[in-house]
């Protein structure tokens, strides 16, 4: 027998077993192109690069909110969203002390951030933001993890139980690559939402950023959100976690079970 | 008047939170293998002779924690057959998402630490095969085992610390939001690591070995390096908190809230039961000269440091971020990420252990230390 027959061998079945393991990492992914990013980016899908050039984002005219919640249903219905969670919603405020109080509404949605602390921890790529500043999940590459959920200063995200990623606003981005606004937008009776392009100087975002002073939840944060509020109360701008709220009382009264997995902690 | 007293919040919604019971578990397995690759590096890399008998168990126990470990991981996933997508895909957050160094570290160190267990055994699995050794060989067994123990070192801190890290960047969490979280976590780590031997090294000497007796020197050893750690974890959680509270930012107001409505849970039964009471133990050696009082001791810490992970964890996402006071977290019974499935994982470390112990010769190498030559 040859001497070097046994190494020839070995380096065979290295080559061998190399081949195997290349195609086995080839094929796993197979329904998707594969990416060191995201595939659907890679792959230049309209949905995933968005609108170039624009920088969407929405002003909110706090003056003219109701606290209707016709965006909060709108978004609902318009975008499927689950059984108790939301894209949006208007929390309900009381400020100061009797007699002098008054009530007070926050919209609230995805700030779509101009740096995101949710996009930069993702471990799978599966957040991410589009050309036009809108920040999106897909929903076939998330896995899970729950790490966006928890970056968000602002709690804008949850888990969807039908798709089981997580998920958020979308600012409607589907309606908006087709010329027309966000759900939550065109449902407002007071005409508190605005939604435009901030890079275009005669949108009307831009007039009201240049008109008007405006702020930002949570500005120390750094995620430099593009969200505006206009006379937004500066007690609830930083969100203060420091009170109980009169809806735990009133669940403390009238007895509620927490049968949730996170429930409002009771006193 | 109170600045608290001019905000009420009427309505808003009660937000979920992500990570549920799996993930303080996960983060007191890795930490105890970290502690157990260290403890056995005492004598493999440092060359400390009194830690020597328990250098292989510990080895073997840090490999048997760290593939238990990323279980936990998988079971708080949504969607945990995407696996795959974690290896493949968001290499671009690579620098900025603490998570995805785990790719590289949850791989490289259990390999590590496998490696190194089987060159330290390969004598007793040669031994039993009868294989005569040369010395050159033997020394040069020994060089290796020196090498990997130091690369291991690093990598097993890193592996603990990027846990510590994946919370303390997030900035929207003011209880995980310190740079010092990393090593809080090490230091956290090494107290349950010590404590986790203390429980089960005179259990595995005493049922499991020909010569059937608990080394009482190497308990009191253990308690005594226990305390040590305790003291150092005790340092940086005083560094931890001092710091938050001077300045009057959104930090400070948050852990006052969160300490002050947990009093009980957080700083009686973690700090004073947990910390303080193995702490004294271990640093009276009259107390130390027990079975009992040690074996309790360890059991105390073991325990605290998997209750000041839940407290972290748990307690961190428990602080609103946009609704008001605290919220609770009742884990569920059954299902993903639930009771049962952390049981399961501890069902799965257990067998484990019982597995690899049974594999591995670490009763004969032992025996090398409590037996003398003529006896065996």
């Amino acid at each position: 027998m040859d001497e070097k027959e046994p190494q020839q061998s070995r380096r065979g079945f290295v080559k061998s077993a190399t081949a195997l393991l290349g195609a086995a990492v080839l094929a796993a992914p197979s329904a998707k192109a594969m990416s060191l990013t995201n595939p659907g980016r890679e792959r230049g899908d309209e949905r995933y690069i968005g609108q170039e050039g624009k920088r969407f984002g929405m002003v909110i005219d706090l003056r003219k909110c109701v606290g209707c919640q016709a965006c909060t249903s709108a978004c609902k219905s318009e975008n499927k969203v689950p059984h108790e969670k939301f894209r949006t919603y208007v929390p309900e405020y009381e400020l100061g002390s009797y007699p002098n109080v008054h009530k007070a509404f926050l919209p609230q949605l995805c700030n779509h951030c101009a740096e995101p602390s949710c996009v930069s921890v993702c471990p799978t790529g599966a957040t991410f933001v589009r050309k036009d500043g809108i920040v999106v999940v897909d929903n076939e590459i998330c896995w899970g993890c729950g790490y966006c959920i928890n970056a968000c200063p602002y709690d804008k995200r949850y888990f969807n139980p039908i798709t089981n990623v997580a998920d958020k606003c979308t600012l409607c981005a589907h309606r908006v690559d087709h010329g027309l606004l966000p759900a939550c937008v065109e449902s407002c009776v007071g005409g508190a939402r605005v939604f435009g392009d901030f890079n275009d100087p005669h949108s009307a975002v831009s007039k009201l950023l240049s008109s008007f002073p405006t702020t930002v939840l949570k500005p120390a944060s750094g995620t430099k959100p593009r969200v505006f509020y206009i006379a937004l109360s500066g007690e609830i701008q930083g969100l203060p976690y420091s009170l109980k709220a009169l809806d735990d009382m009133a669940r403390k009264i009238d007895g509620m079970p927490t049968t949730r997995e996170w429930s409002t902690k009771g006193e | 008047m109170d600045f608290g007293a001019l905000l009420h919040t009427i309505s808003t919604i009660t937000p979920d939170r992500p990570w549920g019971i799996d993930i303080p578990n996960y983060f007191w397995f890795t930490g105890s293998s970290a502690a157990a690759f260290i403890i056995s590096s005492f004598a493999h890399v440092f060359g400390m002779k009194e830690y020597k008998p328990i250098a292989g168990f510990s080895l073997l126990l840090a490999f048997v924690l760290l593939v238990a470990a990323p279980m936990n991981l998988i079971d708080d996933l949504r969607q945990p057959g995407r696996i795959i997508n974690f290896f493949f895909y968001g290499w671009e957050n690579f620098p900025t998402s603490p998570m995805k160094w785990g790719v590289l570290l949850l791989i490289a160190y259990p390999l590590l630490i496998l490696v190194e267990a089987l060159v330290l055994y390969r004598p007793y699995f040669w031994f039993s095969k009868g294989v005569v050794r040369s010395q050159e060989q033997v020394e040069k067994d020994h060089h290796l085992g020196v090498i990997l123990g130091a690369i291991g070192i690093p990598l097993a801190l890193s592996v603990h610390g990027y846990t510590g890290y994946i919370l303390g960047a997030v900035h929207a969490i003011p209880l995980f939001h310190t740079p010092l979280m990393p090593i809080l976590f090490l230091a956290s780590a090494m107290v349950s690591g010590t404590g986790l031997l203390i429980i089960l090294l005179p259990i595995f000497q005493k049922f499991f070995t020909d010569f059937k007796q608990v080394d009482m020197e190497m308990m009191q050893r253990l308690a005594r390096l226990l305390s040590w750690f305790i003291v150092i974890d005790l340092v940086i959680r005083f560094f931890w908190l001092t710091f938050a509270i001077t300045f009057n930012g959104e930090e400070k107001y948050a852990l006052k809230l969160f300490f002050g409505e947990n009093f009980w849970e957080v700083l009686i039964v973690d700090y004073v039961i947990c910390l303080f009471v193995p702490m004294i133990i271990g640093f009276t050696s009259y107390l130390t000269r027990s079975f009992k009082w040690v074996l309790f001791g360890g059991i105390l810490s073991a325990i605290g440091v998997w209750i000041f992970r839940w407290n972290t964890v748990i307690g961190g996402q428990s602080i609103g971020k946009t609704t008001p006071f605290l919220l609770e977290y009742h884990p569920h019974f059954s299902g993903f990420d639930s009771t049962v499935s952390v049981l399961s994982n501890w069902s799965l470390l257990i067998a484990l252990i019982a597995l690899v112990m049974v594999l591995f010769p670490w009763d004969k190498e032992m025996a090398n230390y409590y037996v003398k030559q003529g006896d065996r």
